[in-house]
C-alpha cells in the first residue's frame, strides 16, 4: 500500500519536472505561483536590506568622503570619454546617412536591484526588484556594469526572475569584438564559464579576445561586452575548434543591474503578458539560424 | 481533537521556519554548508509523530519548496517523498538508536538524497559540482542531535500549552 503510494507521488514529480523542463503549463503555473508568492521574497530578503542599511549609516565622514572624492575622478573621466562618444556619434549618424543604412539604434539604461534571496544556485536565475509595474517585459536583456548577465524570463508585479547567461539551456549570439567573427555562446552550469562550440578551427581566435553581443537574435543589443575567451582547444578532430571564455558580468554575485530599454523600436516599452515564457527557446532557435547561414 | 490541531501547528510553523533558513541569503562563501533544513524537520516529525507526517504531505511541501527556490518544479517534492518513505519504512529502528547512530543513519539520508538531486542535475545538462556539493549532508548530521533536542523542546512547550 505504502510502495503503491511511493510509485504515485514519484512519477507524479519525474512528471512535473519532466513537464518543466520541457512544456509550456508548468512554467506558466509556476509564474503564476511565484506572482502569489512575492510578498514572501520581499520578506526573505529584508533582513539583507536593513543590514546594507545599517552598514550604509554606520559608515564614517571620511569614508564617505574618500569613496566620493574617487566617484568625483572617475566621472570626471568618464564625462570626457563621453563628449568624445557624442562627436563620434554625431559622426557616425552622418556616414550612415551617407551610405543611406539604417538610422543605429540607441538605449536606455534602467537601474534595477537585486533581491537576495538564495535561490537553487542551480536553477540560474536571479530575482530582481522591478516588475511588470516598471515595464520589464519577458526577454528584456539585463546587464551589470561589466557585461551581459542574461534575460527576465518572468515578469511578476514588482519582481522579475532573470535567466543568466550560464544556464546550460541559454544560448547568447555573440561576435568576437576583434575580428567580427560570429558565433553562439552557450551556457555550461558554471558560472564562470562560456562555451563556444562551433567556431571553426581555422578561425582566428586568440586567448583574451573579447566577445561582445552580435544583435542577432533580436533579444540582445548588440555591442555589449559578454566575455573573455579564455581556452582555445584545436585537437577535437571535428570541424570546430572548443572555445571557452569567462563571462565579464558578475553572474548572480553582484547586486545592481540594467535592463536595457530600445529607444527606437519600443520608445514605450509595453509589458507582454501574452508573450511566450520560453525566451530561452526562441533565443536558442533564433541562434540556430544563426549558424546555419 | 484540539491537541492534534495544535500540534499541526506546530509542524506547519516549524516548517515555515525552515522554508526561511533555506531562503534567507548568507554570504556566498557559506553557502555550501547549509543543510537540509526542510528535509530534516520533517524526518523529525515522521520518527516523532508518524501520523502526522505522510508521503503526500511531503509530496506538497517539496513543491513549495521548489517554487521559492526556483528548482525544477518536482525536485525537491521527489527527493522529500523518497526520504520520508525510507524514514517511514525504517522508523521502528531509528527511533531507538542512540543519538549518534540516529546522525550517521541520517548522513546516509542525505547522501542519498543528494545522490538523487545529482543524478536530476546530470539529466539537466549541469556540470558535476565540486567536493563542496557533499559538505551540506555532514553539516546535516553535525546539527542534527542538537535539532532534535530544539525541536522536541519546543514541541513539548507547545503541547502543554494547550493542555
Amino acid at each position: 500500500m505504502r510502495t503503491a503510494r511511493l510509485m504515485l507521488y514519484l512519477l507524479m514529480s519525474i512528471v512535473l519536472m519532466a513537464m518543466d523542463q520541457r512544456g509550456q503549463y508548468v512554467p506558466r503555473i509556476r509564474s503564476a505561483m511565484e506572482t502569489a508568492i512575492e510578498p514572501v521574497f520581499h520578506l526573505i530578503g529584508l533582513p539583507a536590506r536593513a543590514l546594507r542599511a545599517i552598514s550604509d549609516y554606520s559608515r564614517s565622514y571620511t569614508e564617505l568622503a574618500a569613496e566620493n572624492r574617487s566617484l568625483k575622478q572617475s566621472r570626471l573621466s568618464q564625462s570626457a570619454e563621453f563628449q568624445q562618444m557624442q562627436a563620434l556619434r554625431q559622426e557616425n549618424r552622418r556616414l550612415r546617412a551617407l551610405l543611406n543604412a539604417t538610422a543605429g539604434r540607441s538605449f536606455d539604461f534602467r537601474f534595477a536591484e537585486m533581491v537576495q534571496v538564495n535561490l537553487d544556485p542551480f536553477s540560474h536565475k536571479v530575482m530582481i526588484d522591478r516588475g511588470s509595474r516598471d515595464g520589464v517585459f519577458v526577454g528584456q536583456a539585463v546587464l551589470d556594469g561589466s557585461g551581459v548577465m542574461g534575460q527576465v524570463e518572468d515578469v511578476h508585479m514588482h519582481m522579475s526572475g532573470v535567466l543568466l547567461i550560464s544556464d546550460p539551456g541559454h544560448a547568447l549570439p555573440v561576435q568576437i569584438a576583434r575580428t567580427g567573427l560570429r558565433t553562439v555562446a552557450y551556457g555550461t552550469g558554471e558560472t564562470v564559464q562560456l562555451l563556444l562550440p562551433t567556431v571553426p578551427q581555422q578561425a582566428d581566435v586568440r586567448r583574451g579576445d573579447l566577445l561582445i553581443t552580435s544583435g542577432l537574435g533580436d533579444r540582445f543589443p548588440p555591442g555589449f561586452p559578454v566575455a573573455e575567451i579564455e581556452s582555445i582547444d584545436r585537437d577535437t578532430g571535428g570541424t570546430f575548434a572548443e572555445v571557452r571564455a569567462r563571462p565579464l558580468a558578475a553572474l548572480g554575485r553582484g547586486r545592481e543591474v540594467l535592463l536595457v530599454v530600445q529607444k527606437t523600436d519600443h520608445p514605450e516599452p509595453a509589458a507582454e503578458p501574452g508573450q511566450p515564457p520560453d525566451a530561452t527557446a526562441s533565443s536558442a532557435s533564433a541562434s540556430e539560424l544563426e549558424t546555419d547561414s | 481533537m484540539s491537541r492534534h490541531q495544535e500540534r499541526y501547528s506546530t509542524l506547519v510553523l516549524m516548517l515555515i521556519v525552515a522554508l526561511l533558513l533555506t531562503m534567507l541569503p548568507f554570504t556566498d562563501a557559506a553557502s555550501p554548508f547549509r543543510p537540509y533544513w526542510v528535509g530534516l524537520v520533517l524526518v523529525y516529525w515522521t520518527l516523532e509523530v508518524r501520523e502526522m507526517v505522510s508521503l503526500g504531505m511531503a509530496f506538497v511541501v517539496g513543491i513549495v519548496l521548489d517554487t521559492l527556490s526556483g528548482s525544477l518544479m518536482g525536485m525537491h517534492a521527489l527527493s522529500l517523498v523518497i526520504m520520508i518513505y525510507l524514514v517511514q519504512r525504517f522508523r521502528a529502528r531509528l527511533r531507538f538508536f542512540p543519538p549518534w547512530q540516529q546522525a550517521l543513519s541520517i548522513l546516509a539520508l542525505l547522501v542519498n538524497d543528494r545522490i538523487i538531486q545529482l543524478w536530476i542535475y546530470t539529466l539537466l545538462g549541469e556540470p558535476i559540482p565540486t567536493w563542496q556539493y557533499w559538505l551540506a549532508p555532514l553539516v546535516g548530521m553535525a546539527i542534527w542531535p542538537w535539532l532534535f533536542l530544539l525541536l522536541d523542546r519546543i514541541r513539548a512547550g507547545r503541547r502543554r500549552q494547550k493542555t
